[in-house]
Formats: C-alpha cells, structure tokens, sequence
C-alpha cells in the first residue's frame, strides 16, 4: 500500500507548529510515524498535510523537577525511555514501555506518540478496498458500525500500552496551542468514543508528560497472543500505597479492553474498605462485569475478553499484595 | 538443540552424513541473493490488480476509459483482452459478468511506476450488483443454500470415495466403535517471499516470468497452455525461492495477469502482492470438516477405520488433487480390516483453496491423533502402546498397494517413549499439564503423473571445477546444498567444489519440482546417477593411464586412486583435477558432462515412506487459557540423514510451524473477507516460543533411495500437530474439537468443567 499525496511540514519550534496545526485545517500531527503512516496507507485518513514534530526541540528531554516529579518530553523515544537512569523509580512504566511493539517500532516510536495511538478496528484498519467491500462506518463517514451493530458511537479498541501505566502513575499532559497552554490529567484525557478518542483539540499538541513521585506499590500486566511484538488483547496497571493486604489507595486501570482505558473506581472504593484479602479480591474479580459494560468481539470474544479482565485483576491485585 | 545423536558419515562415505552448512548460506545472510522481487528489467512496468469487493455479485458495468487516459498507463486488462483464457477448472482469469469471491480478479493495470498504477485502479469504475453468496462450509452444506455454481448441485464440487477391505464386515466385528469430530480453519501459508512475478512476453514467441516456484514445469505448462505457446516458449527463472509451503505449486492468477499485460503493452511487467493482497488472494487450507470413526478390538487391535473429510474448496476446485490423500494416509500408518473414505470439496464463494504447510495431513492428523488416542484411553490403554500394537512394519504390503522397504515407526515410538519419560509422566502430571504422541508416515515422492520425474546433468571443467545442473528449486530447505553434497560424494571432491546451476527452466533438465517429499528422494537419485556417469567417464580415462581397470579405482578425498592401495600413492594415483585434466587435454579431448535421470518404477504410489514419532509437554493456564509447549520429543525415520545440520533446521522448522498451526493461526473470516490480513493479526509465534526439541534421527537405509534417504521435508510436521493437539486435550483431559487451540476456545472448555465441578458432576476434571 503506498502513501497517499500529502504535505510535508516540518517545523523547527514548538511556535512554528502550533502556527501550522491552527491554519492548516486536517493537518495531522506525525510523530514517530509507526501508527499514522500506516493507517494513511490504508487510506484511513489523507490529510492534506502532516506537520511533523518528532525533533521539535520543547519536545525532547526527561529531566527531574524539584517536586521529585518526572518530567517527559512527548517526543522522547520510547526506546531512550526505557534507557534512561531516572526512569528506573517507575519499574511498572518501563514495563509498560518495554511491552510496547518490538524494539525496531520502540526506536522510532515516542511517547506522546503512543498516548494519542489511534484507536483500532478490524473492520476499519484496512485497506482501501477491503473496506469497499464492507461499506464505510462511523470512523470512515456513515452512521454503521460493523463490530456492535447499531452503536452510536464507534468502539475501536484504545490499544495503547503505556496509558494504563500512566494513568495509574497519577500522570498529566500538556496540551499546547496557539491559543495557550493547559494541563489535563491523564484519566480525564480519553473520551468513549473510538473516532475523538482524546480530549486534544486538532490545533493542539501533547507536548509534555508529568509524571509525580510516589512510593507506592505499581505492577502493569500485558497480556498477548505471542510472545512481543503484538497489542494486548488486555493490560492492567495496579497502584496501592501500604504494604501487603493493607492499602489507603488504590488505583486500577484496564486497557486494550475498550474504547478508553477503564478506571474501576467502585472495586477500588470497597478494596480500599475491605484490604486485599483473598474475598475481597474474589468479590472484585466478581464486580468487574459491570464496571466493564459491554464489550465487543474486536480482535478476541467478548466472553475472553471478560474472563481476561478478570484474570489480569486477579494477577495484579495478588502482585500487589505480595510487593 | 542436539543432543548430539547425529550420525557420522556412514561407512565408506566421506560428504554424506556430514553437518553440512548451507553453500549459499553467506549470500543469503549477507543480502546478496536475488530474489524475483530484486529483478528490475529495462522498461519495466508495474502491474495492479483490481478485485471484486464481494463475494459474489453481477457486474453491471465495467468502464477503463478514465484508467487508459491516465498519463504513464501502458496497458489495462478486462477479461475482453481474453476471454478464451481459462485459468483453472472453468474460472476465467478475469472476470466474466460475474464475480465468485472476494479477491477475484476483474482488471488490471501495468504503468511506468506503482503509484500511477495504484491510481489507474481507482480509476475503473465498476458497478456491482451484489447476489446472495454462501461463505462458509456450514452455510454452504445447507439444504437451502444458494449454490455457487448453477451445475454443482447441493455446492458439491467432487467427492472421493474409497473402501479398502470390507470396512462393514471390519466395524461390525469390532468390540468397541468411537466416533469423533473436529473442524480445522482458514490457514494461510505465510511465506517469508510474497507473491511476485515479473512476466516479460515482449516477444510473442518467448513469455520469460521471474517468480519463485515450487514447480518450473506445471508453470511453464500452465502458462504455455494459457496463451497457445509450447512449453519451451514459457522459461520460468525462480533463483531463490522464500519459502513454499505448498503455496506455489501451481501458478496463480498473478503469473496470468502479468503476462497479459506484458503482452499488451509490450514490456515487462512486475506484479507484487501487497501486503493484504497476500490474504485475499492466497490459496492456503480451506475450513475443514473431519468425522473420524474407529473400531477396535477388546486387546487393541484396530479392526475398522473411517474417515470423512469435507473440503472448503473456494470458488473453484484447483485443489481437487488433495482430496485423495487422506484415503491412502492410514494405509501407511496401521494394519487394520478395513478402511472406509468419503471426502468431498465443497464450493464456497471464497478465494480457492488447496493446502498448506503439512499438507492436508497435518491438520487432520490435529484431530484423527485426539481421536486415537481417545480410543486407547477408552480400552484402557497407553496411546504409545496402542499405536505401536497396530503400526505397519518393513516387508508389509499395504491395502492401498504401498510396499515398506524400509519402516522404522516402532523404533520412531520407542526413541520418543524412552526420551521423553513418557512411562513416568503420562497419567501423571498435575493438573493442565498434558503429555501427548503423535504417529505419522509420508510418502517419499511418488508416481503423481507421467511426467513425475528427475534429470540432472553434471559438467567438470578443466580445472576440475563441477558445475551441477539441477531444476529442483532451493525454497530454503537447502536442497542445492545436498545435490552438492550428493555429487561430491560420488566424485570424491567437496560438496564446495560443486557449483549448483538450478533456477532456469532454459537451462536445467527437467524436474517435476520441489513438493510431496520428493527432491531428496527423486531428484538426489538423478544426481547420484548423473554424477556416476561423470565419474565412470574419469574412471575409463584414468584407469589407462594407471594401468588398472576402472572398476579398481576409488574416487575419495579428492584424489583417484587403486583400491587398496595409499591414496597419494606416488605414480599409482592421480588428484582429481589431474585426471579431468587427463580426459580434457589427452587425445581423445573429452570434456567430461554426466547425465542421469530418475524415473519410479512404479505405476503410481510413492518406493519409499518415512515414519516418525514425536512426543509433546503442554502447559495450560487456566486462568488466561494460554498454552506453552514445554517440550517437543521428535524421532524421525528418514532412512539417512545426508545433511543432519540440514536436518535439524527442517526439524525445528517443522515443530515450529507445527505447533504454530495448531495453537495460533487461523485466517479471521466474516463474510468471506478475512479480518486479519496481516502478519501482526495473524498471529504467528515468534521464534523464541519455539520450545526445545529433542532430535533421534532414526536411519533405516532405505534400498531405493539416494544413499538410504527418505525425506524429511514435510513428516515430521503432520507428526508435530498430532503430538501438541494430543497433548493439550491430555492437559484438558477432554479432545478438543476445534483448531487452533486459542485462549477463549480453552477457557470455554476450562469453564465448563468448572460449572460440572461445582455442581457436583464427575469425570471430566483434568487429571
């Protein structure tokens, strides 16, 4: 499949950029290129322009602030990521990282990047003329939707590794403009909606990640149908602050399961309540079905799709236990 | 991954039986071998195909004109520029008012470079009335189905049904009859080579098509029939060829196409599948139906066998040949009363489909070993007793007609039991561990068709230099690196000092081709005899000038010498290169060339079959439904191993792809479109989950095979599908009726045991 015409912009300031997504309207911002130039060969999108931000200077760079927080360029590769020294204290992250794609995808791959990954459907995330032959959808311009028949809205899969991580991390972007700056947190910056699957705006971009210190126990899980170089058919990331079946806070988040990564805030609320006794986590597991709402066929069964949920929950809330 | 059994040289031989590395291995590693997608021709085209979007609808209107305006456009193709051309059975190779499957070929471009020929596709207005279509085997076996084919009735495209021995009289003196069923799906070949052909039919005497092959002569036939030519007017140049696995047996629409639109626009014109093209033009396994029926005595003899298969053909039956197999297959493997086949093709509107890696044998071995081994469970016997009670030996003659010159299936399931501890796990491993054998036989090459034969032609320069020239292809398997080695050994050089000439039909003399285990077997017999030919010709010329007759002398070590005598006897030996000198510049001035050929005695049926063995360890999570393979134990009668390096690479390969069938791949299809037609949602394994694998290569020296050889080109993978199905149902302790064995399909069955368990039910945990 060969890329369809476009431009090429390439910005040499974060000013100049911002200037290019503001006038230019359906102008797509290129990163690492691993996710969007696939799906413009596919003919997904043909964006009259790209602007390309991979080497914007404001982009790049981890550096340590004196709150003790990390804070991330959205340009940095994943790949100087996970070789970089201060990104030891997140073990769970670099897990995350690490689990992502293969290292050739990890070398071109960044982390904004990674955190606004399109959403994916294996009824929409073909060619051209595989998709002729089904008809368009709510992504590629009719009100249909080939995976939950009827759906309002579209359910592609949010596919994205480090999400999960970074929300359970407590982390926040920075969403630039020309009309300004803002900071959204993580968990606030997906939307249940596989077309405007984030809260960025078309003229904005994802230019920092902060993640803040902490102390407290982390593990990410992924689960896959091969060992590397594969999406998750499911991934949890699992936070808890105390030590063993005692905790103050929990945080748990789900993702590769549906549109946005799910944050279980009820089953954290009782967890909280009841410690990580083996019940308890029996009696989270068991919640897990309504937290989750319906689920889709995408990539593997609705029913696998639950049971994995509730595996991965068991695993990480065990895990944590035993931190 | 050895343990180190491989066998040295065997007596007397001093290449044969060496661990060989590859002769082109240092190209390929290093980039330097062409493949047919590295070949630019001055002038060349790129070519495009378009295909129909349904899988089944009338084509209303068919418009190029916008497509033949766009400026680098040189030729656009309908089914008008040949409608006579018929590809296979009664398909058109472009569309003729009606299209059968998604993928289906209407209309190509070829243009100055692949992005005016990409937009010259978008330029083909085509309007499509689409028609109810049947897509899938289910639907199409259906009493009120719509028929594919207005002449096929019921979707049936051909059965095949074989008794041998009274199989009624056989199932009604057994003591015990088990019945079992099981569903394959949708595979694709994956190869590591995409499909590509460069056709240049410039000249309209000579087509020239560059494209990797399994066969240059069914091609070359094909092709020649196609457009009106002779054979020798078609050459097929396949150099190296990545990867077969049944999937280039026979030329697809693409070689067609591009060769009409070279044709038309009068240079050559490249056609390269893109990646998604690769899933919806394929022709791997079809979706297939298995029902599986054994009757047994109370001490474990088998009495009856029945097999009915049922064949997702496609939209037309180009695979039809297939269907034979399975009725011969249980003659290899067991002694038995009798056998009784059904197999059918049906037609569905789907792209047509043949085979895969394993053939048909791998897959239905998947479910036919559960099914065995269920039947020993239920007399209370080991499965590796039960096949062993009943295996075929040297000497038997098969109901099917196949004699056994050499068999070593019991040693094969002696090796495995005893290296793989089978005695002290089966039965007892803890819970959703499993533990399974597998048995399996193929057939060495055999007598398909009048034209089933090897010939190959040796030349030795002046300066001793061998050049062999061969048209069996190298697919990766390393066949040019044994060719080498078999002429080396018969000439008593290096297997370095050969260069292997093979990849032009121009130039090679005639081989049927690389596929049904019969490059080793056939075209290595023709080897040997070409380069005996060479070497009595040396021999004649040396034994004058030694004073000993021909018959005296030993070639070996790169020296001929007297029998008997010191190779490097001063005045009473020569080197090799002294006596090709002798021949060349002595007065007769003979340049030494050597022919041979191989031709199977036989009316029909294959002179030699290799056995094998293999046990494998599961482990299943039943929380996450993944499975691991801990283990694979493979023991293999391969009669002798010429390159056990090259051995031991066919083996981890085929245990590798084995396991990868039976546990991950399966073509996704939702209304005949396949859903995942990729390399990243078709989920393959990657290389490291292959486990470690035990090799016993079991020599048995067949009589009629090149130095003892049998094959191991496709063995031992059916035996591997057999062992890892077998052991997951062992691990689940219930056969499971469907593959590939993925997560959600084990955790169904994990749920449903606990749901029992829960309430109380027996039987049925894992043990």
């Amino acid at each position: 499949m060969l890329l369809p015409d476009h431009e090429f912009l390439k910005p040499a300031s974060l000013a100049e950029g911002l200037a290019l997504l503001a006038a230019g309207p359906g102008a797509r911002v290129l990163a690492g290129g691993t996710d969007v130039v696939f799906n413009m060969r596919g003919r997904l999108f043909t964006p009259p322009a790209v602007v390309s931000v991979r080497s914007l200077p404001e982009l790049q760079g981890l550096h340590e602030r004196p709150d003790g927080s990390l804070d991330i360029g959205a340009g940095c590769r994943l790949t100087d990521l996970l070789a970089d020294p201060l990104l030891a204290r997140h073990p769970a992250l670099r897990t995350a990282l690490r689990a992502v794609a293969s290292r050739h995808v990890r070398n071109l791959a960044t982390l904004g990047g990674n955190l606004c990954l399109d959403t994916r459907c294996w009824f929409t995330n073909q060619s051209e003329d595989w998709r002729a032959a089904r008809g368009p959808c709510l992504k590629t311009g009719i009100d249909a939707c080939h995976a939950l028949h009827g759906s309002p809205v579209c359910v592609a899969l949010n596919n994205a590794d480090t999400p999960p991580a970074l929300i359970a991390l407590g982390a926040t972007v920075t969403l630039a403009s020309v009309r300004g700056e803002r900071q959204v947190a993580l968990r606030d910056f997906y939307r249940d909606d596989g077309i405007d699957h984030t809260v960025r705006q078309p003229d904005e971009l994802l230019t920092r990640v902060i993640v803040p210190p902490t102390t407290d126990r982390v593990v990410f899980l992924k689960e896959t149908a091969r060992q590397g170089m594969d999406f998750a058919y499911g991934t949890i990331a699992a936070r808890a602050d105390g030590h063993g079946a005692r905790a103050g806070r929990i945080t748990l988040v789900l993702g590769s399961l549906t549109t946005a990564p799910v944050v279980l805030d009820a089953i954290t609320t009782r967890l909280v309540a009841d410690g990580l006794g083996d019940d308890a986590i029996d009696a989270a597991c068991a919640g897990l079905r309504a937290a989750l709402g319906p689920l889709t066929n995408l990539y593997s069964p609705a029913a696998y799709k639950r049971e994995l949920a509730r595996t991965l929950l068991r695993r990480a809330l065990l895990a944590l236990r035993e931190m | 991954m050895t343990d180190g059994r491989a066998p040295p040289p065997g007596p007397g031989l001093g290449v044969i039986g060496r661990r060989q590395p590859r002769l082109d291995g240092f190209d390929k590693v290093s980039g330097r071998s062409v493949f047919a997608d590295d070949i630019e021709l001055p002038g060349m085209l790129h070519g495009r195909i378009l295909r129909s979007p349904h899988a089944r609808a009338r084509i209303v209107r068919l418009d190029t004109t916008k497509a033949r305006a766009l400026p680098g456009v040189k030729a656009v193709v309908t089914n008008g520029d040949a409608p006579d051309l018929v590809f296979s059975e009664r398909q058109p190779l472009l569309a003729k008012g009606f299209v059968h499957y998604v993928g289906e070929e209407v209309a190509a471009v070829a243009a100055t470079d692949p992005f005016i020929a990409d937009e010259a596709l978008r330029l083909i207005e085509v309007e499509y009335e689409p028609l109810p279509a049947v897509t899938s085997l289910r639907r199409a076996l259906q009493p009120d189905a719509p028929l594919v084919h207005e002449w096929a009735a019921g979707n049936v495209a051909v059965t095949h049904d074989r008794d041998f021995g009274d199989p009624d009289a056989a199932f009604a003196e057994s003591d015990l009859v088990i019945t079992d069923e099981f569903r394959s799906p949708v595979q694709h070949n994956t190869l590591a080579e995409f499909h590509v052909a460069i056709a240049d039919f410039s000249n309209p005497d000579k087509l020239h098509v560059w494209t990797p092959t399994q066969s240059a002569p069914m091609y070359q036939m094909a092709l020649a029939k196609a457009f009106g030519l002779e054979s020798s007017q078609v050459r097929i140049v396949y150099g190296n060829v990545g990867g077969a696995f049944t999937g280039r047996g026979r030329a697809k629409p693409h070689h067609f196409v591009a060769a009409l639109l070279s044709r038309v626009a009068a240079r050559p014109v490249k056609i390269k599948a893109t990646a998604d093209e690769e899933f919806i033009m394929f022709r791997g396994s079809g979706e297939t139906l298995y029902r599986f029926r054994t009757g047994v005595t109370r001490d474990g003899r088998i009495r009856a066998l029945e097999l009915d298969v049922t064949f997702d053909a496609g939209a037309h039956a180009e695979w039809a040949m297939i269907l034979w197999l399975p009725a011969l297959y249980p003659n290899w493997l067991y002694r038995f009363e009798g056998l009784r086949y059904r197999g059918r093709f049906v037609y569905t509107n789907t792209v047509p489909k043949g085979s895969n890696h394993g053939g048909i044998m791998g897959r239905m071995s998947a479910g036919w070993m559960q099914h065995l081994t269920r039947v020993a469970e239920e007399l209370g016997l080991d499965p590796a007793e039960f096949h062993r009670r009943n295996a075929i030996e040297a000497g038997d003659h098969a109901r099917d007609g196949s004699d056994f010159g050499s068999c070593g299936l019991k040693e094969c399931i002696d090796r495995v039991v005893e290296r793989s501890g089978w005695q002290v796990k089966y039965g007892r491993l803890p819970p959703y561990r499993g533990i399974g054998i597998g048995i399996g036989a193929q057939a060495s090459g055999g007598k398909n068709a009048s034209n089933d034969t090897s010939a190959a032609m040796v030349k030795i320069a002046d300066d001793g230099r061998v050049t062999l020239f061969t048209g069996i292809p190298d697919l990766g398997q390393g066949s040019w690196t044994v060719m080498a080695m078999i002429a080396a050994e018969v000439l008593g050089i290096e297997p370095a000092d050969v260069n292997v000439v093979g990849g032009d039909s121009d130039i090679v003399p005639f081989d049927w081709g690389a596929f049904s285990q019969r490059g080793t077997f056939m075209t290595g017999n023709a080897v040997k005899v070409a380069a005996e030919d060479a070497r009595a010709q040396l021999a004649s010329v040396a034994a004058a000038a030694l004073g000993v007759q021909a018959e005296d002398l030993v070639f070996a070590g790169g020296r001929v010498h007297i029998r008997g005598e010191a190779p490097d006897a001063p005045g009473r030996s020569l080197s090799f290169r002294e006596a090709v000198a002798k021949a060349f510049h002595g007065g007769e001035g003979r340049y030494v060339m050597g022919r041979g050929f191989f031709n199977s005695p036989r009316q029909s049926g294959s002179m030699a079959f290799s056995f094998g063995a293999q046990v494998a360890e599961v482990e299943v999570d039943p929380e996450s439904g993944a499975v691991r393979v801990l283990k694979v134990t493979v023991a293999h009668d391969l009669g002798r191993a010429l390159n056990p390096l090259a051995v031991e690479g066919q083996l981890d390969g085929q245990v590798f792809s084995g396991l990868s069938q039976v546990l991950y791949e399966e073509c996704r299809m939702d209304a005949g479109q396949v859903l995942n037609p990729s390399r990243l949602e078709y989920k393959l394994p990657r290389t490291w989950e292959l486990p470690e694998v035990d090799y016993t290569l079991v020599e048995t020296i067949d009589p009629y095979g090149p130095f003892g050889a049998k094959e191991v080109g496709e063995g031992p993978i059916v035996v591997t599908m057999s062992a890892v199905a077998a052991a997951v149902a062992n691990a689940l302790g219930e056969p499971l009726p469907q593959m590939p064995m993925t997560p959600w399909r084990l955790l169904r069955v994990i749920r449903h045991h606990r749901r029992r368990r829960a309430r109380g039910a027996p039987g049925a945990a894992p043990r």
